[in-house]
């Protein structure tokens, strides 16, 4: 006999499972694992410059992801992930070309910066409400990219040249790049999949329909809003770190550029926010009209700034909210579904 | 003397940023909105400006005699096809909207007038000084900082002693309660971004007189209105007015220690109020 005040009736419990993954779950996985050996075992089927094309591609992928988990499960619009990816790749920077650390030792010490960074400047901003808290991380970006101007340590304007990486031979460069996407995406794409099936993903799914109903259920909003912010600033200074090893080049009004946060949003917006379907279908998008249209410059840009505001006003979800609408086939299932065990 | 120079040109300097904080303070007071093309809009009235002097050879007043009305205008339509689909209590779709509109405006911008900075003529008035006691001071800068503080008390009166004023707090204050009372907040907010946007008329015409503008300028001025919207304390006219000249102060003595510390100087010192008084300077707690 328990110790309840109201007694309950005795009911059998039901003879259900819980099925957390599905046929479509199954496939998409599969693809994803070989997708993710594809991609690092690329210096043996891909050129140089594919390569380089592709660890773009992983960059956006893992920024527009980091942005995700922000603005679709935190509720943390931030427009500034670029101040951790630059102060991630200053440090690298720094690391390997001034102190002559293994630039690939250094990718991952250089992920110390925008972690330390993140914590302080989270307890800034979190005071400010909503839409100010995204300017606030805009501010802090523009901080950073000032800063950095002015630093002798970092070159000031000029910028910095990782001329270490000339120690290695093209084809020791292509294998590291292709295993650091591989890690890159792993790391954020395979990490936030974790985290959102973890018992936390509950808390996080929570959160992100209703904060307030989250926070009543006993959900620690405020903690799960730092964590999550510290880890997309690191998440965005790992991309960095690897975007700016493989350009070899790092100034101030490249490493802080605003760029990142209108690429992010877009891939997620069209996408479809609060999934991670939505940024593998939105990163294409975007990637494939940058090859096909980059070249009209400006009406680019006008059309994908349109693009935006109409997804804002008129289909919230994405292209993803649309599609599973339709369809009942996540790629990453997250749910947890109730089953009649079979006989 | 020379910090004195500093100080005095840093409030001529703040003069110009209330003009653009005003809407912005105005903006986010009554709906909660925060219009990321703020400052894109500017420089899209300050071309449309440059465009109108030069087709027609119109002086400085004309042509603001003609914006203010355009950007009313604007505001209004802005509010009707936007924003109004956007307002909420959350916050991100009215972000990304005008975050996307704003990347559209620069493009555009960029298209239209090429990236070259342009100035407005201004017949004269902007190479004109007075001195006081050692101190040169510009006429035009003095102007700007005139008008500012005319358009803060007037929008201060009108919020205040106004129907429209009345409607606009109580829609503020809470809309549902409001709309009980009879205030359409659809129409109330309209008004509200046609008054916003209006001042940002003034404010292009003089950004176009005492510097120059190019299609890409819009952010940092959006920047500097956020700054002293939140420096002053949110919600309050004069706050926003104080909150510039607190900025301008900031970024005048930071030129003067060292030509690339100004910028920077502005934005730290918005940080140090972020960290010890996060409601503003004039904010209630």
């Amino acid at each position: 006999m328990t110790m309840t005040a109201i007694p309950y009736a005795d009911t059998e419990a039901p003879d259900v499972l819980v099925e957390r993954q599905s046929r479509s779950g199954r496939i998409a996985m599969t693809l994803a694992v070989l997708g993710l050996i594809g991609l690092a075992v690329m210096p043996w089927w891909a050129s140089t410059g594919t390569i380089r094309s592709v660890l773009e591609l992983c960059c956006y992928i893992a920024v527009a992801q980091m942005w995700n988990l922000l603005a679709g499960y935190a509720g943390l619009v931030s427009v500034g992930q670029q101040a951790f990816m630059g102060a991630a790749g200053y440090a690298l920077f720094v690391l390997a070309q001034t102190y002559g650390i293994n630039p690939f030792v250094a990718i991952f010490l250089s992920l110390l910066v925008p972690a330390v960074l993140a914590v302080p400047i989270y307890f800034l901003l979190h005071r400010l409400d909503g839409p100010y808290f995204s300017i606030g991380t805009w501010v802090v970006a523009e901080v950073f990219r000032l800063t950095a101007s002015n630093m002798p340590i970092v070159n000031s304007g000029a910028g910095m040249s990782l001329r270490v990486m000339k120690d290695f031979s093209s084809f020791e460069r292509n294998v590291a790049m292709s295993l650091l996407c591989a890690f890159m995406l792993l790391a954020t794409l395979g990490g936030s999949y974790w985290l959102l099936r973890s018992r936390f993903g509950l808390a996080l799914i929570a959160m992100r329909d209703n904060p307030i109903a989250a926070a009543s259920q006993g959900v620690n909003v405020a903690k799960l809003r730092f964590l999550i912010y510290v880890a997309a600033a690191v998440g965005c200074g790992l991309a960095g770190s690897i975007y700016f090893m493989a350009q070899l080049r790092i100034t101030p009004g490249s490493a802080f550029d605003p760029m990142w946060a209108n690429v992010a949003i877009f891939i997620v917006m069209i996408g479809g926010i609060g999934s991670i379907e939505g940024v593998l279908i939105g990163s294409l998008i975007y990637f494939i009209a940058d090859r096909w249209f980059g070249e009209y410059g400006a009406t680019y840009f006008v059309v994908l700034g349109l693009m935006t505001l109409l997804v804002a006003l008129y289909a919230r979800t994405g292209i993803w909210g649309l599609v599973s609408k339709r369809w009942d086939a996540p790629w990453f299932p997250i749910r947890r579904k109730l089953v009649h065990r079979k006989p | 003397m020379q910090w004195f120079d500093a100080l005095v040109q840093g409030i001529l300097l703040g003069g110009m940023y209330a003009q653009y904080a005003l809407g912005m303070a105005l903006m986010f007071g009554v709906m909660r909105i925060v219009n990321i093309s703020h400052g894109d809009l500017v420089i899209l009235l300050s071309l449309v400006g440059i465009s109108m002097a030069s087709a027609w050879g119109w002086g400085p007043l004309p042509v603001l005699m003609a914006l203010v009305p355009l950007a009313v205008l604007m505001g209004w339509v802005l509010q009707k096809t936007v924003l109004n689909k956007v307002v909420g209590s959350d916050p991100l779709p009215s972000l990304i909207a005008t975050f996307g509109l704003s990347v559209a405006l620069q493009n555009l911008m960029l298209q239209i007038w090429s990236a070259n900075s342009r100035s407005l003529p201004g017949g004269g008035i902007e190479s004109q000084s007075i001195e006081i006691g050692g101190i040169y001071i510009g006429l035009l800068p003095v102007i700007v900082l005139v008008v500012a503080t005319a358009l803060t008390w007037g929008l201060d009166i009108m919020l205040k002693r106004t129907r429209f004023g009345r409607a606009l707090r109580a829609a503020s204050a809470d809309v549902e309660a409001a709309a009980m009372t009879g205030i359409n907040p659809r129409a109330v907010y309209a008004l509200a971004t046609a008054v916003a946007v209006g001042i940002l008329g003034f404010a292009a015409v003089f950004q176009a007189l005492r510097s120059t503008v190019a299609p890409a300028d819009g952010p940092a001025q959006l920047i500097y209105a956020f700054e002293a919207v939140i420096i002053g304390g949110m919600g309050s006219v004069w706050g926003a007015f104080i909150g510039s000249m607190v900025l301008g102060i900031s970024q005048g003595i930071g030129f003067r220690i060292d030509p690339g510390f100004g910028v920077l100087a502005g934005h730290i010192v918005f940080l140090i109020v972020l960290a010890t008084r996060p409601q503003g300077l004039f904010g209630r707690a």
